[in-house]
């Protein structure tokens, strides 16, 4: 389906960013000088006149007749699904997890498969922000969760801009829908999403606004640089903020205004469009979920599994019912507040 | 040699600031100083160029206050000297004039304001008359170029004859017009300064001193009942008497000429305006019933007029006033020929005058001219600091805005600088307020503030902004937009520049060593460059206590006189998208620098290579980089 670009960023902004929607994803930023993104925060900068911005139609937040809410239900359409780790110490020294997003996305670079990865980096500062790595170094050092947005689609944006192909990204469900909307939109002529290879996605139960965060961290932290953020499974109830000198917990409740208001409406935990998704292992601080969804996801993982380089085992069913569960309960909460707000 | 310093007189066509210089120079003037502001300027730069030729001293001094003084002291030691300035600097040395016309003057010396009715080049429209009222101070407003000569000089005598300071008021269309005039012998004066320590200048004690002062006043009253500068031209009983001083005086004399009301109206013109003469106006009050005032501004003559009447009471009879109290005249704004004839015309009940040149003009171009708003020359540093500005606004986000100041980035407050400067008053208010908005905090204030402020301004009065935010603890963030040059009213030096208005080289006082040891952290950038600009006015926002950004980059017509511009510029049309989505026109919709041009049949932007001045930035602002630069080939 080609979508008629001629909606812009008059309804992007009134509609999503200052109805306090907007998730960073980063999709709208990066391309134009009209949006920047910047310190976990979309700007709009100056007013556009284009009848044929693409800003709003491929915002993941933005309602345009198109169809929002995926019709699937549990984790979505699916091929496989497993517990694996990476076999390669020093990701796995570096990792949230069990490494499994670093070792997949470094073999497809090296093997050709990609020629570059759109991921998020911890930023110049102390921000998050999308990032082109282009090498196993710059993998590795974007390796960790962040728990904010982060606007790492505008990497996505600028990579497209200066001509790159064969990308592979790293994103969140949000910005897998993003990747998916820009799928239907063609632009001068050519689909926008043609250059992206591989999508990993990222599980989500939502994520913080950056700058109320950091506010946050600033007055109730003493200082010293975050090397790790941590939410772990329930029933932990808190986040862990580890720094260089200390280790911090927060009850949730704490943090919980923080959460993007537009996550709230989100119905997609695992990022079902992706090639393959990637989360936390339930009772286990070693070892990823891992959800194969495509061909190319499928290929990948074999030729991965084949080198050594992932460990693979079979998924516990106790787990399997637990991800479904959250998955469906995130799906009707947002589902029930997207027809609550609209109502 | 230029025809101002000339020795012998002759005819010669004078702009009404050069009369006004060459009047001083007839009368010996040996001291002049000054702060540049339009419509005043070029009185100080005449004279500069003429000290070149005459044993006179010349300068621009820190802030019209420092140039008062200075030609005080001058006056204090026998020399006859002047200070010039516009109607905003006269507020300026107002506390100083309001205290020495108290203790008086030894060489002649005089104050000469230049006011701007209508705020053509000002922030006001301001009547600088009302501070003669005010401080007992005689009041002399030539009406031509020819008498701008002959009042300067006079005005010299009449204050060595009072011992007190006379202040000379021209306005824009004076002293902006060219006309022939007569000029007479320059004098050079022989006076060896001197201080005459049995003589002291204080206004103690300070009734006594005060009643001296009134009676140098009743002495100049008594000057004016017979001076030649007050005239009276009409019927010996008109219809309508008159009553103008300065330019409106010209304008009422051609409104009559050209409705023909020769019989009707008298002209009644006043040179002298304060303290008024009353003798000469007992007697034309008495002949007529109805007066008008006519000049501009404030309703100066009408109000000390009217006044004098009500104290001459059945000797002069009750009359019917036409001025700015009874709605005739305007309150506001200049005043033109067409004006006063349609006044004439509202008066007299005659037809066919409805409408001023002015309208009739507006009507016929109405719409054959592009409509013209206010801009930024292409490559002005202004451009590309207020652009960074925006950008470190939007990014931080928090309603943050810009506190503005007194030059041409006053524009700022204008499409040209991107709508960011959201107050302008006075020199130096844009630190003043910071010291403010920096302490509101506690309130619950957390909007970040960023006060612009010119190079040449931060000399003139907002230093102690600075001094109370680093006393106080004020959160204040300074950008200093240092363009090197007092650019708004033509590139005189300041003390920055390293050169005085005569031309001697001097060491320049570093902005940015006066910033550090007031205890500010200072940081110094190239505003053309656009993102590390914008990306450290953005770090800096967050920051808290005095920062000073020095944005550093020459005037571009500055740079343009030193050489020019280093590069060619062109747009690749095979890359500019126009208005599709990645562009939108940015460079000539949002940028707006008048050396891009959009071309609406190929959809294109373009380069106007006659405006283009070839700064470069703008390729820094082109999303598709399709705007290119090339350095010029020598």
């Amino acid at each position: 389906m080609i979508v008629q670009t001629s909606q812009g960023q008059t309804r992007l902004i009134n509609e999503v960013i200052n109805n306090g929607l907007c998730v960073r994803c980063g999709a709208c930023a990066g391309f134009c000088p009209y949006f920047d993104y910047i310190d976990g925060k979309i700007i709009p900068l100056a007013p556009c006149c284009s009848d044929t911005a693409r800003c709003f139609q491929i915002c993941p937040l933005a309602e345009h007749g198109e169809k929002n809410e995926s019709d699937e239900s549990g984790i979505g359409d699916y091929r496989k699904i497993f517990a694996a780790r990476s076999t390669d110490p020093e990701i796995v020294s570096r990792a949230q997890y069990g490494g499994v997003v670093s070792t997949l996305m470094i073999y497809a670079l090296e093997k050709g498969e990609i020629k570059a990865a759109v991921l998020t980096s911890r930023g110049n500062g102390s921000s998050p922000a999308g990032f082109l790595a282009e090498s196993r170094g710059d993998i590795l050092s974007c390796s960790g969760s962040e728990y904010t947005g982060s606007g790492g689609l505008s990497a996505l944006n600028r990579a497209l801009k200066a001509g790159k192909d064969m990308l592979g990204i790293v994103g969140l469900p949000c910005q897998m829908e993003a990747v998916r909307r820009m799928s239907m939109v063609e632009f001068s002529g050519e689909n926008l999403s043609a250059p992206i290879s591989l999508k990993i996605a990222l599980f989500c139960t939502w994520a913080l606004d950056h700058r109320a965060f950091d506010d946050f961290l600033v007055k109730n932290m003493d200082g010293g640089k975050i090397i790790k953020y941590d939410i772990p499974p329930p029933p932990s109830e808190k986040l862990v903020v580890q720094t260089l000198k200390r280790k911090m917990e927060y009850p949730l409740s704490d943090i919980r205004p923080f959460i993007q208001q537009g996550c709230l409406l989100c119905e997609d935990m695992t990022g079902e469009t992706a090639d393959l998704s990637v989360g936390t292992l339930e009772g286990s601080k070693s070892w990823n979920t891992l959800i194969v969804r495509t061909q190319r996801g499928e290929d990948l993982l074999a030729g991965a599994v084949k080198q050594g380089l992932l460990e693979v085992a079979e998924f516990p069913d106790e787990n399997f019912n637990h991800l479904m569960e959250a998955s469906e309960n995130k799906r009707n909460r947002g589902r029930k507040r997207r027809i609550e707000k609209n109502k | 040699m230029t025809m101002i310093s000339e020795k012998t007189g002759g005819i010669a066509l004078l702009q009404g600031n050069e009369s006004i210089a060459r009047g001083a120079l007839e009368a010996g003037v040996t001291f002049c100083a000054g702060y540049p502001g339009n419509p005043s300027s070029e009185i100080i730069e005449t004279l500069a160029k003429a000290a070149k030729d005459l044993p006179i001293y010349v300068e621009w001094s820190v802030n019209e206050k420092v140039a008062f003084e200075a030609a005080t002291a001058a006056s204090y030691a026998g020399c006859r000297a002047l200070a010039s300035m516009k109607q905003n600097g006269v507020n300026v040395i107002s506390d100083f004039l309001l205290n020495m016309t108290m203790s008086g003057t030894n060489g002649g010396l005089v104050l000469i304001t230049c006011d701007d009715p209508a705020g053509i080049s000002s922030t006001n429209e301001e009547d600088a008359r009302l501070f003669a009222r005010m401080g007992g101070i005689p009041l002399l407003e030539p009406a031509t170029a020819q008498e701008a000569i002959e009042m300067t000089k006079w005005a010299f005598e009449l204050s060595e004859a009072i011992k007190n300071v006379v202040i000379l008021r021209s306005v824009s269309r004076l002293s902006h017009t060219r006309s022939s005039v007569q000029t007479g012998l320059i004098t050079l004066s022989d006076a060896q300064p001197f201080f005459d320590t049995s003589k002291p200048y204080h206004t103690f004690p300070v009734v006594a001193k005060h009643e001296a002062r009134n009676q140098k006043l009743d002495q100049a009253r008594e000057i004016f009942e017979t001076s030649h500068f007050n005239t009276y031209e009409g019927p010996e009983a008109p219809e309508l008497l008159v009553i103008s001083s300065g330019c409106p005086w010209n304008y009422a004399a051609e409104a009559v000429e050209l409705m023909e009301l020769g019989e009707k109206v008298g002209l009644l013109k006043i040179g002298t305006t304060w303290p008024l003469p009353v003798r000469l106006l007992e007697k034309y009050l008495k002949i007529s019933d109805k007066i008008m005032f006519l000049e501009e501004v404030e309703p100066f003559l009408e109000d000390n007029v009217k006044s004098l009447a009500a104290q001459l009471g059945h000797r002069v009879g009750v009359k019917t006033y036409y001025g700015k109290m009874s709605g005739a005249v305007p309150s506001c704004g200049e005043l033109t020929p067409g004006l006063v004839m349609k006044i004439f015309s509202d008066i007299f009940h005659l037809p066919g005058n409805t409408g001023t040149y002015k309208d009739e003009i507006d009507t016929m171009i109405a719409d054959k001219l592009p409509v013209r708003e206010f801009g930024f020359c292409p490559g002005c540093p202004h451009r590309a600091s207020f652009y960074a500005i925006k950008t470190a606004l939007a990014w931080d986000d928090r309603n943050g805005f810009v506190s503005g100041d007194i030059g041409c980035y006053t524009m700022g407050i204008w499409p040209t600088g991107f709508n960011q400067v959201k107050s302008v008053h006075a020199m130096g208010s844009g630190s003043g307020l910071a010291c403010g908005y920096g302490k509101l905090e506690r309130f619950g204030f957390d909007q970040p503030v960023i006060t612009v402020c010119g190079d040449s301004t931060f000399f003139h009065a907002g230093i102690p902004g600075l001094v109370n935010a680093k006393f106080n603890g004020a959160d204040i963030f300074l950008i200093i937009l240092d363009n090197s040059a007092t650019a708004m009213t033509g590139f005189q030096p300041h003390p920055g520049t390293g050169i005085t208005a005569m031309g001697d080289v001097t060491e320049p006082v570093l902005i940015e060593n006066i910033c550090r040891s007031i205890g500010a952290d200072v940081e110094v950038t190239d505003p053309y460059e656009l993102k590390e600009t914008a990306e450290r006015i953005y770090r800096l926002m967050k920051k808290t206590g005095p920062r000073v950004l020095i944005l550093r980059r020459k005037c571009a017509l500055v740079q343009g006189r030193e050489g020019g511009f280093p590069f060619n510029m062109h747009v690749d049309p095979n890359k500019c998208i126009g208005e599709d989505c990645g562009c939108g026109r940015y460079c000539t919709r949002i940028f707006r620098c008048p050396g891009l041009i959009w071309n609406s049949i190929t959809g294109k932007s373009e380069i106007d290579r006659v405006i283009c001045a070839g700064c470069g930035i703008c390729v820094d602002i082109c999303p598709q980089n399709a705007i290119i630069r090339e350095g010029k080939v020598e």
